[in-house]
C-alpha cells in the first residue's frame, strides 16, 4: 500500500469515526431513570423494620445523603467496618447523612442481632430483611455491600467487600452530601 | 452460563480475571519477546516495575485527590479494601515506571512497545471478561434477541461485544508473522482497540455526555485514532528503522 492510499484510508476511518460519533449521539443517559443496584442507577425502594418495629422507606429519605450497608454478624469484614461506620455516622448525620444498616437476617440468627448493636454501640437504625426481597432487588452476592446514594436517590458509588476504613467511607460520604 | 459466569466471579472476585489475563498475557509475550530484540528479562522486569509502580501509584493517586480524608485516618493509606485506588493514577505511574526502567536499561521505545503488545492485546480480553463479571461497562435498553438481562432491563451485551472485539484483536496480533518497521505491530494493535471502542462506546447505557449529547469516550478514542495515524505514518515512513 502507498503513501498516498494509506493517508486516504486513514482520512476515511476518521470522517467515518466522526459520522459515527454523530449518529450515535445521546441526549439522555440511564442515570437515575430505572432501578438498578449499580452506580448511576435510582437505588432499588424497600421498607422495613427495625426489631423494634420502627419502619423506614428508602424512598420516602430522598434529599438526604444514605448509606445502606448490607451485613451479617457472622460476616468478619461486616463486623470490622462497624465502629467506622458509627464514627462516620455520628461526624455526618447534623449534615444530612442517614445510615441503614440492613441484616440478611434471612441468613443469620435474629437472636444475635440486639447483642451485636449493644455491643457496638450502634446508633443508626438496622433493618431486618427477613425474607431476603433487599437482598434479591440489590442483587447481593457477597458481604458486606455498600450502596452510597445521593440526595436525589441516585446511587452514586458501590463498594462490594470490606472492611472499609474511615478514610475511604469519608470519601464517599462527602461526595453524596454534595 | 451467563448467570453462572456471573456468580462465580461477582466483585471483589472479577479482579482473579484480570489476575489471570495479566499472567497469560506476559507468559505469552515471552514467547515473542526475542523477536523484537528485547530479551525476557527486560520484559519479564519492565512488566513487573509497571504493575508495582500501578498499583502504588494508584494507591497514592487516590490519596492525594483526598488528602483531607486520609490527614483524619491516616491508616486507611495501608487499607486491603481495593477501592482505594486511582486507575489514571496507577496508568501513569506504570508508564513514567516503564519509561524510567526503559532508559536506564538502553531499550529502544518501538520495539519494546512491540514485545508488550500480546500482554495488552490479552490484558484487553481479561478487562472485558472483568467488567462482564462485575456488570460494569453495560450496554443501552434494548429489544434485540442477543440482549442480556442486566440491571433489571434488557440490554445491549457490550461486556461481550467487547470481549469478542479483543478476542479478534489478539487473534490479528499473534498470527503477526512480519513486523516490517518497529512499533507497527503496537500502534495496529493501538489502532484497532480505539476503532473498537469508537463502535462499542455508541451501545453503551452509562456514557458520559458532553457537548448536547456527544459521547465522552468516543471522543477520546477518535482523538487517540487521530494520533495513532500519525504514529503509525511516521514509522511506516522509508528508512525508517526505529
Amino acid at each position: 500500500m502507498s503513501k498516498i492510499q494509506r493517508i486516504i484510508l486513514y482520512l476515511l476511518v476518521l470522517i467515518t469515526g466522526a459520522a459515527w460519533i454523530g449518529i450515535s449521539a445521546d441526549t439522555m443517559t440511564t442515570t437515575g431513570k430505572t432501578s438498578a443496584p449499580q452506580a448511576g442507577f435510582a437505588a432499588p425502594d424497600f421498607t422495613l423494620r427495625t426489631s423494634v418495629g420502627e419502619e423506614y422507606k428508602l424512598s420516602k429519605l430522598k434529599g438526604n445523603a444514605v448509606l445502606v450497608n448490607l451485613w451479617a454478624t457472622w460476616c468478619p469484614p461486616c463486623r470490622a467496618e462497624m465502629p467506622a461506620i458509627e464514627k462516620m455516622y455520628q461526624e455526618y448525620k447534623d449534615q444530612g447523612l442517614v445510615v441503614l444498616a440492613i441484616n440478611m437476617t434471612y441468613q443469620d440468627d435474629p437472636a444475635s442481632i440486639p447483642p451485636f448493636i449493644e455491643e457496638y454501640g450502634l446508633n443508626f437504625p438496622v433493618l431486618l430483611d427477613e425474607t431476603g426481597a433487599v437482598g434479591a432487588a440489590y442483587q447481593l452476592r457477597s458481604l458486606p455491600s455498600s450502596y452510597f446514594i445521593n440526595r436525589t436517590g441516585v446511587i452514586q458509588e458501590v463498594v462490594i467487600g470490606g472492611p472499609m476504613s474511615e478514610a475511604l467511607l469519608r470519601t464517599r460520604i462527602e461526595q453524596i452530601l454534595k | 452460563m451467563l448467570t453462572l459466569f456471573r456468580n462465580l466471579f461477582s466483585p471483589p472476585r472479577h479482579m482473579i480475571l484480570l489476575l489471570l489475563a495479566t499472567w497469560i498475557g506476559l507468559t505469552l509475550a515471552e514467547k515473542r519477546t526475542e523477536r523484537y530484540g528485547v530479551s525476557k528479562e527486560d520484559l519479564n522486569n519492565i512488566t513487573y516495575y509497571g504493575l508495582i509502580a500501578f498499583v502504588i501509584g494508584g494507591r497514592l493517586s487516590f490519596v492525594l485527590q483526598n488528602l483531607p480524608a486520609f490527614i483524619k485516618s491516616p491508616l486507611g493509606i495501608f487499607s486491603i479494601n481495593p477501592d482505594i485506588f486511582d486507575p489514571p493514577g496507577g496508568l501513569a505511574a506504570a508508564i513514567i515506571a516503564a519509561v524510567i526502567y526503559g532508559q536506564r536499561r538502553g531499550l529502544q521505545l518501538w520495539n519494546t512497545l512491540d514485545s508488550v503488545t500480546p500482554f495488552f492485546a490479552v490484558l484487553s480480553i481479561g478487562i472485558g471478561l472483568s467488567h462482564l463479571a462485575a456488570g460494569t461497562a453495560f450496554g443501552m435498553e434494548t429489544d434485540v434477541v442477543w440482549g442480556i438481562d442486566l440491571w433489571n432491563a434488557t440490554r445491549h451485551p457490550t461486556q461481550i461485544y467487547e470481549i469478542a472485539a479483543s478476542l479478534l484483536i489478539f487473534g490479528l496480533v499473534w498470527l503477526q508473522k512480519q513486523n516490517p518497521h518497529p512499533g507497527v505491530l503496537f500502534l495496529t494493535y493501538a489502532a484497532l482497540t480505539a476503532v473498537t471502542q469508537l463502535i462499542i462506546q455508541a451501545f453503551r447505557g452509562d456514557s458520559t455526555l458532553i457537548l448536547n449529547g456527544l459521547r465522552q469516550g468516543q471522543i477520546i478514542a477518535w482523538v487517540a485514532l487521530a494520533v495513532i495515524f500519525i504514529l503509525l505514518e511516521h514509522q511506516m515512513g522509508d528508512g525508517n528503522e526505529g
